[in-house]
């Protein structure tokens, strides 16, 4: 180098350290402000603290994965589990016994810490730390966002305007689960074409038979080995679905949230009980869904905390021994939902069954606009709510995924949220749990004189209006 | 195993033939791609309930001794409509 050259060198030298140290400073402040954002004191925060209650102590927003302990299982025990897996226990949630806040110190995946624990007989339920964040354009409510990947095409649960839509147009799923999430504790039947119950991402929520509960017995068939639910076509206890319409209703009812995987369900956790009645083409008879229904019962009255059927099927004809059976279902305390049909046709001119039937919950569907879907059935009278069912992204057979439209898909959002309120107040009568999801709704002008509530359900106001 | 559309128009075919004891030769088809409004292609029997999801699949029109005939089908079934005041699954 000549001395020519060797001054502009220096030059460019002192230039870059002058970037380079900049650049760290940015770096510092970015990461001293983040810590600000989840530190208590931060003014918006703070706000939201004073007015609603919190879902988990902020110091656990530091840690990395939120661990239930099993009942019974000691302090020592879990120093030991933790130890073992170089973790440290963050802080233990007074009001959940058991609940612990574990941080990682190994920089491992959330995900991969949470399989380390749901591996452990001695673990109730493992999660991730999800970020609560503010909704920043209004100041409002607080919400919670899942990690799960396909989220941001659930434009049922949060309608920021993707494909065209109407931004706001959703069911206020990041709301409610600010206040709840859902619970292993309420078990929701689908009545369908059985579920996928293998589904990497229904697999954890699915229902399984209590030790404690009998083996179904048929008075006509014999005893049902129905560890995983029940089969009304062949009087089995295997309700896999062959078809993929259950697997999908199953998905938006309950795939799991915060897993990292695929979509989030309206309820993150939840029992899934597959009922399968509809075959491979999607179509069943009557009887089946009668032994199904009747099955449902039984398992209520043996001590299954089944609260709500989701029925996306139907017909134009009208069977009383259905409407028999379902009304037997209410005075048991289950709440039935219904598809109100895909027919653009008035019901309460042409019913459709079982959605026309007392005590029923008849459901509509609604597009991304908030628009009434054009394939869907509606009833001033008749028909009582709207939700989300035209293009809803839900799991499917294979581990697979698929986006498909009608009040079939419309149902379970439904049948989901009354999981979501039953979560919260598991002791609700089934004609408050009624009129609590009734009376939560959203006006949506496209509505008017469609359905007798007018209004889009809105699982926020559902699970905050429970007190009645 | 799944039903191609050839394969269910055939199917279709057949069945006519068979209903109105005419050769197939005598029976000419159009084809075109549909949705339907429920699981049982919107043609469903009095004993049966669908689910509500729309589904696609195919819309075969036959004619045979000067009437039009709808079947309709998809991967899993196939259905004749409103044949004599009934719907039919092949």
């Amino acid at each position: 180098m000549n001395r020519k050259s060797f001054l502009p060198h220096i030059a460019l030298a002192a230039v870059l350290i002058l970037v380079a140290a900049f650049a760290g400073q940015v770096r510092k402040w970015q990461q001293e402000w983040a810590t600000v954002r989840l530190m208590p004191g931060a003014s918006k925060k703070q706000d939201v603290r004073d007015h609603q209650e919190i879902l988990r102590d902020e110091r656990s927003l530091r840690a990395d994965v939120l661990v239930k302990f099993r009942s019974g299982t000691s302090q020592q025990t879990i120093d030991e589990i933790t130890g073992r897996f170089q973790d440290e226990l963050e802080d233990g949630i007074e009001s959940v016994p058991g609940l612990w806040a574990i941080h990682d110190l190994n920089d491992a995946s959330a995900e991969a810490v949470v399989a380390e624990y749901r591996a452990l007989p001695e673990v109730e339920y493992a999660e991730p730390n999800f970020e609560i964040s503010l909704d920043h354009e209004s100041g409002g409510p607080k919400h919670l966002h899942p990690i799960d990947p396909r989220f941001g095409d659930q434009w049922g649960l949060e309608n920021e305007g993707q494909g065209g839509g109407k931004s706001g147009a959703d069911i206020r799923a990041m709301q409610a689960w600010a206040t709840t999430t859902g619970s292993h504790d309420v078990v929701i039947a689908v009545l369908d074409s059985g579920v996928a119950y293998d589904h990497e991402d229904l697999v954890n929520n699915m229902w399984h038979r209590p030790a404690s509960v009998q083996p179904y017995q048929d008075r006509d068939f014999g005893v049902v080995e129905d560890e995983l639910g029940y089969n009304a076509i062949n009087n089995s206890g295997d309700p896999f679905d062959d078809n993929g319409h259950g697997t999908h209703c199953a998905g938006i009812i309950g795939a799991e949230g915060g897993n990292n995987i695929g979509i989030t369900g309206v309820n993150w956790r939840v029992r899934i009980m597959p009922l399968k009645f509809m075959n491979a083409g999607g179509f069943g008879t009557t009887k089946d869904a009668i032994e199904a229904i009747n099955y449902v019962i039984d398992r209520r009255k043996a001590g299954v905390n089944v609260r709500v059927i989701s029925a996306s099927w139907g017909s134009t004809l009208r069977s009383r021994a259905l409407d028999d059976v379902i009304q037997k279902t209410h005075a048991a305390g289950i709440l039935f939902v219904a598809a109100a049909g895909n027919a653009t046709t008035d019901n309460d001119k042409r019913p459709h069954y079982p959605a026309s039937f007392d005590n029923v919950i008849s459901v509509a569907a609604l597009d991304r606009n908030d628009r009434l879907a054009p394939f869907s059935n509606y009833g001033a009278q008749s028909v009582q709510i709207a939700a989300p069912g035209k293009e809803i992204l839900s799991t499917w057979l294979g581990n697979d995924y698929e986006e498909h439209s009608g009040t079939s898909m419309a149902t379970p959002v439904v049948a989901g949220v009354a999981g979501l309120v039953l979560s919260a107040s598991p002791d609700l009568s089934v004609a408050d749990l009624r009129a609590v999801l009734l009376k939560s709704v959203d006006k949506v002008p496209a509505l008017a004189g469609k359905v007798s509530t007018s209004g889009r359900i809105n699982a926020a106001r559902a699970v905050g209006s429970n007190k009645m | 195993m799944a039903l191609t559309k050839e394969q269910a128009v055939a199917t279709a075919r057949k069945d006519l033939a068979q209903r109105l004891g005419v050769n197939e030769a005598a029976i000419s088809d159009s084809t075109e791609d549909a949705e339907f409004p429920d699981m049982a292609l919107g043609a469903g029997l009095p004993e049966e309930m669908s689910g509500q999801m729309i589904t696609p699949g195919w819309r075969i029109r036959l004619q045979a001794n000067g009437k039009s005939f709808e079947y309709r089908a998809n991967k899993n079934q196939i259905r004749l409509c409103n044949y004599n005041g009934q719907n039919h699954r092949l």
